[in-house]
């Protein structure tokens, strides 16, 4: 007979209560790990969507990549070494629509590669959010440092760097307007980043979003703040649970007397815990999903399967533990105490 | 036939430095089917030996034997598994699952003294006791919604379901009535004798007394008579 079952019916509204504390504590994870998730797919999905590899920049750029300038005698050598690498550079810049109304954007840059947007001279690839924003291929753009007007040629799905949208442009066009000669980056697809190249400092891809100014301190904070109600919701289950253990001491004690195991006591508050747990899990996926289709087109918000399968599963784990700490109690019971201390 | 022999036993309860005595050497044995009623004074001691009897309590020295095996050189599991299906309990209160119904109070006795009944059978047998404690009417019925006495019977009805060898009481008539106290007491004997169970009760219920097969007297820590 599932005694733990039977409890929950009898006793709805006391699991309501905590079902309905788990649901919002984990529903509120939920959509924090969204935000952090979109605001990171904000700050770097030109980095971040790129495949695994290792970014290269100047030595003497103390990890800056705005500051780094790769010598272009390096850059050949290593180009002309591995096909698949690129140069690039990254500026944040502005462009003047046909009313003069500026846009911030950022500047992108490459040697002819698969991994980057290649375009003409005088041609400029958006990314979509600008499309949504009521810009059409064959919109001209200026800019202040640069002699010639940009043709939008085309759109890019989720390019954004720094929380502006990326602009590729040519890299005759980007020396023009930032007045350099030299790359500020090398990519290496799939390289090896023991691979030491001289008067070069190598990054792995995490290493590099990190140089990212802002990045690591509001993904720090999101996570922090994520980690933080995990923690909540364990000593939420540990809490729970204690007072409810405390107010079952007599009843325990007396279900030992009769014969019951320790380890179905236990069974029942794991069960009880667990069935709470996935209802308050299956609800808040639900309807941060339900969240994740209709939040507003400019909130930064991504929610992937793999995030919410993850944190469910810390979720449960936590819960257990929190359970099973207040559960010591139940070890502790002696039948003769409960029996002595009346009714239950 | 004696089922349950008590040898020598003792019970020491520490407080600090102050050590007191509260069995000193007690031997009783019980035979089958008879009820014996252990009586004295608060505090001699009769509610502690009935604990440690029942395997709730160790003691602090002497021998419990059951069917012939000696208790107290069990294990706390082994001891746990004679008290689910060897033993019932009988207590003050009736000490009932509050969220079980009267039905399942006993399909939970039944599976924890591991009987292995088909469900049918299961049902069937509840359906039995229910009738011998004179409960069957209100076997959907939750505790909260029980008068002291119908509690008290479910109690007896949880006590006997998977036929114990023998059945504990420890002051069952004492947060009843003298009307409903009777009506305990003589279900217990009519079960008991029924089902030839050994019965050890606590009572200090002079009254009570005339359910007995054998009055055991305590005082101070040892049997007086």
């Amino acid at each position: 007979m599932n005694i733990a079952w039977k409890e929950i019916k009898r006793n709805k509204i006391r699991f309501l209560i905590l079902g309905s504390i788990i649901f919002l504590v984990s529903l509120l994870t939920f959509i924090i790990s969204g935000l952090a998730n979109g605001l990171s797919q904000d700050n770097a999905a030109l980095i971040k969507d790129l495949p695994n590899g290792v970014f290269y920049m100047d030595e003497e750029a103390e990890e800056t990549y705005n500051l780094s300038r790769i010598d272009r005698s390096i850059q050949d050598e290593i180009l002309s070494k591995h096909k698949e690498a690129a140069a690039l550079s990254i500026q944040m810049g502005f462009l003047n629509d046909e009313n003069d109304k500026q846009r911030s954007v950022a500047f992108v840059a490459s040697t002819e590669s698969t991994l980057f947007e290649n375009v003409k001279s005088g041609e400029i690839v958006l990314d979509r959010s600008l499309e949504e924003e009521g810009i059409k291929v064959g919109d001209t753009f200026t800019n202040n440092q640069y002699s010639s007007k940009f043709v939008v040629k085309g759109f890019v799905d989720q390019k954004k760097y720094s929380h502006a949208p990326v602009a590729y442009i040519n890299l005759k066009d980007f020396k023009e307007i930032y007045r350099v000669e030299e790359m500020q980056l090398i990519f290496m697809p799939g390289g090896d980043l023991t691979l030491n190249i001289p008067d070069l400092q190598s990054f792995s891809k995490k290493d590099f979003l990190n140089t990212i100014p802002s990045y690591s301190a509001e993904q720090m904070s999101l996570n922090m703040i994520v980690w933080f109600l995990v923690v909540i919701s364990g000593m939420l289950f540990a809490i729970f649970f204690y007072m409810m253990n405390v107010q079952k001491i007599g009843l325990y004690g007396i279900l030992k007397a009769i014969g019951v195991k320790t380890s179905s006591l236990f069974k029942m508050m794991w069960t009880q815990m667990l069935f709470i747990t996935i209802i308050a899990l299956l609800l808040s996926i639900t309807f941060s999903q339900v969240f994740n289709m209709i939040a507003p087109k400019g909130m930064p918000f991504s929610l992937t399967a793999t995030t919410t399968g993850l944190l469910s599963l810390v979720f449960l784990i936590i819960g257990f533990i929190g359970a099973t700490l207040s559960g010591i109690q139940i070890k502790k019971v002696e039948p003769l105490q409960a029996i002595q201390q009346g009714e239950v | 036939m004696t089922v349950f022999s008590i040898d020598e036993v003792r019970k020491t309860f520490s407080n600090g430095e102050v050590k007191e005595e509260i069995l000193k050497g007690v031997n009783l044995s019980l035979r089958e089917g008879e009820i014996t009623a252990l009586v004295g004074a608060s505090g001699s001691g009769k509610s502690t030996l009935l604990t440690i009897a029942a395997g709730l309590q160790p003691a602090s020295g002497g021998k419990v034997l059951f069917e012939e095996k000696n208790m107290t050189a069990m294990s706390p599991e082994q001891v746990r598994k004679i008290r689910a299906c060897k033993f019932g309990f009988v207590f003050q209160f009736a000490h009932l699952v509050p969220f079980l119904t009267v039905e399942e109070q006993l399909m939970l006795m039944l599976d924890v003294s591991e009987l292995k009944l088909k469900k049918d059978e299961q049902k069937a047998e509840i359906d039995k006791v229910l009738k011998l404690v004179g409960m069957d009417h209100r076997k959907k019925a939750y505790p909260s919604s029980l008068s002291g006495g119908e509690k008290q019977r479910v109690a007896i009805a949880r006590a006997i379901i998977h036929k114990p060898k023998v059945l504990f009481a420890d002051e069952p008539t004492a947060s009843l009535d003298s009307k409903r106290s009777k009506d305990v007491m003589l279900l217990i004997r009519d079960l008991t004798k029924t089902l030839n169970i050994t019965t050890l009760i606590v009572t200090h219920d002079e009254e009570m007394l005339s359910f007995a097969d054998r009055i055991i007297k305590m005082s101070d820590g040892q049997i007086a008579g």
